[in-house]
């Protein structure tokens, strides 16, 4: 467990500092985005970390270090496909295209 | 694959033509699409969040999974009939596989 608990806005506040820090847009559909603010958040309280919420845990900080958001592929992926790999990112020009976020590889196992 | 005292949930559907088996994780978008489509098509089928499971167990289960399917588990992670699988949710891919 986390020693201090984060909050929806707290961690909604992460992801828009991750999407202007990096030049991204977040997600457009709002209840896509708020399922996946809602998952990095329970996985910042149960494991102490941003776990990306459609990643597994492997069991520790240590083994989860690159699939803490934004992930390590995340700069990989959302030139290549638009988005990240949980689509919570989105490059401006795939966001400008209104097209659906769709599954992409996982690079954690590439 | 032994499930036995696992929080698989089933849910009902009028479509019954295939037995459909999914490992998700309750935090993430595209399993909850995914079955949201399952349930927009009328589709019977179970599944489990396996983020919310002891890690043992889990393991375990991802194990089976790679072995069986010769496939790194990623989520969601759907097995039709016991016998195909489909790794994300591609509603194209799982239209095809399911006949919708």
């Amino acid at each position: 467990m986390a020693d201090r608990q984060k909050t929806r806005e707290d961690t909604e506040l992460f992801t828009r500092m991750v999407a202007s820090k990096q030049g991204w847009v977040l997600n457009p559909d709002t209840e896509f985005y708020s399922t996946l603010v809602e998952g990095l958040m329970r996985n910042f309280n149960r494991y102490g970390y941003f776990l990306c919420p459609c990643r597994d845990t492997e069991g520790s900080r240590e083994a989860d270090r690159e699939a803490i958001c934004p992930c390590v592929w995340s700069k990989l992926d959302v030139p290549e496909y638009g988005h990240c790999y949980c689509a919570l990112y989105f490059s401006k020009e795939f966001a400008s295209t209104g097209k659906q976020p769709a599954a992409i590889p996982d690079r954690r196992f590439s | 694959m032994n499930l036995e005292g696992l929080p698989v949930v089933t849910k009902e559907g009028t479509r019954r033509d295939h037995d459909i088996m999914i490992f998700a994780l309750s935090t993430c978008g595209f399993c909850k699409r995914a079955l949201s489509f399952l349930d927009a098509n009328g589709f019977a089928y179970r599944y489990l969040y396996v983020d919310l499971i002891p890690l043992e167990t889990k393991n375990a289960i991802k194990q089976e999974l790679r072995e069986r399917f010769h496939e790194s588990v990623a989520f969601p992670f759907a097995v039709i009939d016991n016998e195909h699988h489909l790794v994300g949710f591609i509603e194209a891919d799982w239209k095809l596989t399911l006949g919708v």
